[in-house]
């Protein structure tokens, strides 16, 4: 086994200096010069956002208020005939008030905290529901920020699910998400999830929902 | 202008009709061609199979007969033999500076023939004609190392008569690499056949190159398949009759 | 590799052995298989092609694309002449966040940091997201082994990848573990652990996969996942992947093993910018993948889910021997596989004909570099050097030089045939002196004149390299020089 100290006084080291090569040829994605788009600003991020979703086979709905996203919730829980829908235990959730009249369509809903069975019923669960910390326009991803109440297995376990957000929260680029997180303490787990699971393993044929949810929805309130 | 003639060793010995006409599309611009007469070969294969120091001993042996010589540019009929004197004497006498200084000087000096004819001596047009359907295989130290891709194409492109087609996955490279079409002699040839099942899909009859070692690959394996595609170095081509 | 068998074998099979084709042993052998094997070639051309067209239109549509690759150069480089210090403080920050870190100097260490931990744990399912690292070190074959009183059941949990080990194989690509399979044999692999025969389509295929492998998720009481790429500044580890079983991996279990390699690190977080941007675009075709997910130590006070003990292991296995040295390029690699998809080689033969756990150009450099020159002769010869690898290397690795240069090392060391050797010292003798260049021209042409016919060579002695496969063009009645002295 390898002493800590040793293993790294092992590898402190002169330098040697490779140089950095830019490639030649005319027709290569890395010489510069190449006809490429020029960097600029998205003008409607949130409308490119549910556009870029949308392209990776996810459903993405701009509303005016909370009341039209609840709505949304409600009809998605009757056409996937739900029974159950776990969601994170957050404020912004609670504010969403969709809990009452979905106990009322008759579908039970479970929220992330301290019971029994936690794990049992994020599998059970026919819809996820949780919030994002942001979304990013040119991917059409959510930025996903886990915690307290705000439990990873809530947007991975169930076939469906959605994600409610306030539509200011969404940003340009990933590169702008990421400098969210930039010399700061970072939460245990963040998520940038962009669409609904898939996999190319088999003959590079599309299988959608691979092991997390295949049916991914994101509303944009506001 | 004056341009010193680096004839590859396969060129030399095997088409020599392609040196002649480098020689005859040289002067027809007007340059005079000069050809020294001590070269032999540029050590390529000793250095691509890793004899780097047989390399270096060709290797030095070119830049004496070459620095024995008063020219503006070596003009090479061979992007890789090019690119072996521009872009790997420098890399083996890296850790040499006697020989490597006297590498960079030569590396600056030495030319492709169609970057020679287009970039330095800015002809694109020879006014030739030629009837044919054909593909251009860009050799890959060509595209790569010395980023000459446009150039043979434009050229070409001017010729009257000839079609140039596209054909599928272009970029490939044919199997040659040197020894390894004979250390690898299965692999190398079904990368050839690939080049050749494009090459029919294109429906061209000629395949142009700057490369005379990828013809002789392809041409080998084009005729060994019952094939009489036409195989043409580009200064054959430029060096045909006026329209 | 060679060493066990009998010296000086005659082969009467292979008439060419005696020129100066490689052995027809590893990677020629293999790859001559290969070649033969349509089915093999449809299938990699199917993945390759759609992968480069994805790659292609991604970076070209891509404002910045020369400007990152060219960071991701020099960050790289940065980060290997402070290695020490970069893990180091790596290290701190997992220890500060209350994850376990582990120095392993080979893959014995860290099958035994693994095994010593699912006997504490009294763990009998290990989940894992594919990982090259945990393949070079064959980790699930050697924790049955040496661990075989826990009857651990490990779990390779990346689709691909769980039917590669259902069939006993290894993956053929850093990123397609089985695009060398077409679905009638996956069909097959599967239909074997079922209780059914499956219809060979991919849904029903998928859907088999899925649940079958989510009660593995729930139940499974270590998650084991390599890293994409490890942050000194903050201790983060980033994975990638499409289908989410990573996020499962490091979700469900209470016990997280990430296995990195310790060139895997980057500084600060910031640079993940650099990173993710290039590898999802470069490796699939892709923006962004579907889950990029940042994992930092275990998970926090209050949280419900998430790993409860998070370990980290730093792996050397052979990589600090590189740094300093003019090969450490090769440790820039960031696993995308595209120097797979466009290299010509590895598109006739795939990636078993390697006969290593990385295959293509960087497995062609980074096997002999890794596990030494005698264990990976053939490797570096695999190559046409065309250069595609590093045109298309989205971190700058100059992978074709490296091949060049480990071709050298194994000529100083003595590794090369004497009949090369030989021949290589008689054409240093031949081009250095322009008498003996034409003394041996005249001999050729005077040889060949009985094997001429029609302009070309259809068979010749010593040749047949050439010759089995192509014809041979003659040497000319006339020389370039002697019709230059004529006069042209």
């Amino acid at each position: 086994m390898a002493d800590r100290t040793e293993f790294l006084e092992s590898i402190r080291h002169r330098t040697r200096r490779g140089r950095y090569k830019p490639t030649k040829s005319p027709d290569s994605v890395w010489t510069p010069g190449i006809d490429r788009p020029e960097r600029e600003e998205i003008e409607d991020p949130q409308a490119r956002f549910i556009e870029e979703l949308e392209a990776l086979g996810g459903h993405g709905k701009r509303t005016e208020n909370l009341e039209e996203a609840r709505e949304y919730v409600l009809d998605l829980a009757r056409e996937r005939e739900a029974e159950l829908l776990v969601r994170w235990d957050v404020e912004y959730l609670d504010e969403l008030g969709a809990d009452e009249p979905l106990r009322d369509a008759g579908v039970e809903v479970a929220l992330w905290h301290d019971v029994p069975d936690l794990r049992q019923i994020a599998g059970r669960a026919d819809i996820g529901l949780s919030t994002a910390t942001w979304a990013i326009a040119e991917t059409g991803s959510l930025v996903l920020e886990h915690g307290p109440g705000r439990g990873r297995s809530v947007t991975l376990l169930p076939p469906t699910y959605v994600a409610i957000l306030p539509a200011d929260r969404v940003l340009q680029t990933v590169p702008e998400a990421i400098r969210q997180y930039a010399g700061g303490t970072l939460p245990a787990n963040v998520c940038f999830h962009t669409g609904p699971s898939r996999s190319g393993d088999i003959e590079m044929s599309l299988v959608v929902g691979m092991h997390g949810p295949g049916d991914v929805h994101v509303v944009l309130v506001g | 202008m004056r341009a010193a003639l680096f004839i590859p060793c396969y060129v030399d010995q095997i088409n020599p009709e392609v040196g002649v006409s480098v020689v005859r599309v040289l002067r027809r611009l007007g340059v005079e061609v000069i050809y020294p007469q001590g070269q032999t070969c540029c050590g390529q294969p000793a250095f691509n199979s890793g004899f780097f120091d047989e390399a270096r001993e060709i290797g030095r042996r070119f830049l004496d007969v070459f620095e024995g010589e008063r020219f503006d540019y070596i003009v090479c009929p061979s992007g890789s033999c090019t690119t072996m004197v521009s872009h790997y004497y420098p890399f083996i006498f890296e850790d040499l500076p006697e020989e490597r200084e006297r590498s960079e000087v030569l590396a600056g000096r030495v030319r492709e023939f169609s970057d020679f004819v287009v970039n330095v001596m800015g002809v694109r047009d020879f006014g030739v004609h030629r009837e044919g359907k054909a593909v251009f295989h860009c050799g890959c130290h060509q595209r790569r190392e010395l980023g000459v891709l446009e150039e043979p194409r434009e050229l070409l492109s001017n010729v009257e008569g000839l079609d140039l087609l596209d054909w599928e996955n272009e970029e490939l490279c044919c199997g040659f690499g040197g020894m390894f079409s004979v250390k690898m002699p299965d692999v190398s040839t079904a990368m050839a056949d690939e080049k050749i099942a494009a090459l029919e899909k294109s429906g061209a009859d000629t395949v142009i190159s700057c490369d005379s070692s990828c013809l002789m690959h392809l041409g080998g394996r084009l005729r060994r398949t019952g094939h009489d595609t036409r195989v043409l170095h580009l200064a054959q081509i430029l060096d045909s009759d006026g329209r | 590799m060679e060493t066990s068998k009998p010296a000086r074998r005659r082969d009467t099979e292979d008439h060419r052995r005696e020129g100066l084709e490689s052995k027809v042993e590893g990677f020629n052998e293999r790859g001559r298989k290969a070649v033969r094997d349509r089915k093999l070639h449809d299938s990699i051309s199917l993945f390759t092609n759609k992968t480069l067209t994805g790659r292609n239109a991604q970076l070209r549509a891509h404002p910045d694309a020369p400007e990152l690759r060219e960071r991701a150069y020099r960050t790289k480089q940065e980060t290997m002449a402070n290695l020490d210090y970069y893990l180091s403080q790596m290290a701190d920050a997992i220890e500060e966040r209350g994850g376990n870190v582990f120095f392993a100097d080979d893959g014995e260490d860290v099958v035994r940091y693994v095994g010593d931990l699912a006997r504490r744990r009294g763990a009998k399912i290990l989940t894992k997201s594919k990982s090259m690292a945990t393949e070079e070190i064959e980790l699930n074959r050697r924790l049955e082994e040496n661990y075989d009183d826990l009857e651990l059941e490990i779990v390779e949990t990346d689709l691909g990848e769980w039917i590669a080990q259902l069939a006993g194989e290894t993956p053929s690509h850093i990123v397609g573990p089985i695009l060398h399979m077409n679905k009638e044999r996956i069909t097959e692999i599967l239909s074997g652990v079922s209780d059914e025969d499956l219809p060979p389509d991919v849904e029903s295929l998928a859907a088999f996969a899925r649940k079958r492998l989510r009660e593995k998720f729930v139940n499974a009481d270590i998650g084991i996942t390599g890293a994409n790429f490890g942050v000194a500044e903050t201790g983060t580890i980033c994975t990638v992947t499409n289908e989410g079983n990573a996020r499962l991996v490091t979700s469900v279990p209470p016990v997280h093993v990430v296995v990195m390699g310790i060139e895997k690190v980057i500084p600060k977080f910031e640079d993940l910018s650099t990173f993710v941007q290039l590898l999802s675009r470069s490796g699939t075709g892709q923006k962004i993948t579907v889950y990029t997910n940042f994992i930092t130590g275990p998970r926090g006070e209050g949280e419900l889910d998430g790993a409860e003990e998070f370990h980290l292991i730093l792996m050397d296995n052979g990589r600090s021997k590189l740094l300093g040295t003019e090969y450490e390029e090769a440790l820039y690699c960031i696993r995308c596989g595209s120097c797979l998809n466009v290299c010509p080689v590895y598109r006739q033969t795939g990636g078993h004909a390697y006969g290593s756990t990385y295959s293509g150009p960087i497995g062609a450099v980074i096997t002999p570099l890794l596990k030494g020159d005698r264990e990976a002769k053939d490797l570096p010869y695999a190559s046409s050097l065309c250069g595609a690898c590093t045109e298309t290397c989205p971190v700058g690795i100059p992978l074709h030089d490296l091949l060049l240069k480990l071709r050298n090392r194994q000529v100083e060391e003595g590794l090369a045939g004497r009949a090369e050797s030989l021949m290589f010292k008689g054409f240093e003798r031949t081009m250095k002196s322009p008498a003996a260049y034409k003394a041996g021209a005249k001999v050729g042409r005077l040889a060949q004149k009985p094997l001429v016919k029609d302009g070309s060579i259809r068979g010749a002695p010593g040749m047949r390299g050439w010759t089995d496969f192509r014809e041979l063009a003659p040497l000319a009645e006339k020389s370039f020089r002697e019709l230059w002295k004529e006069g042209i």
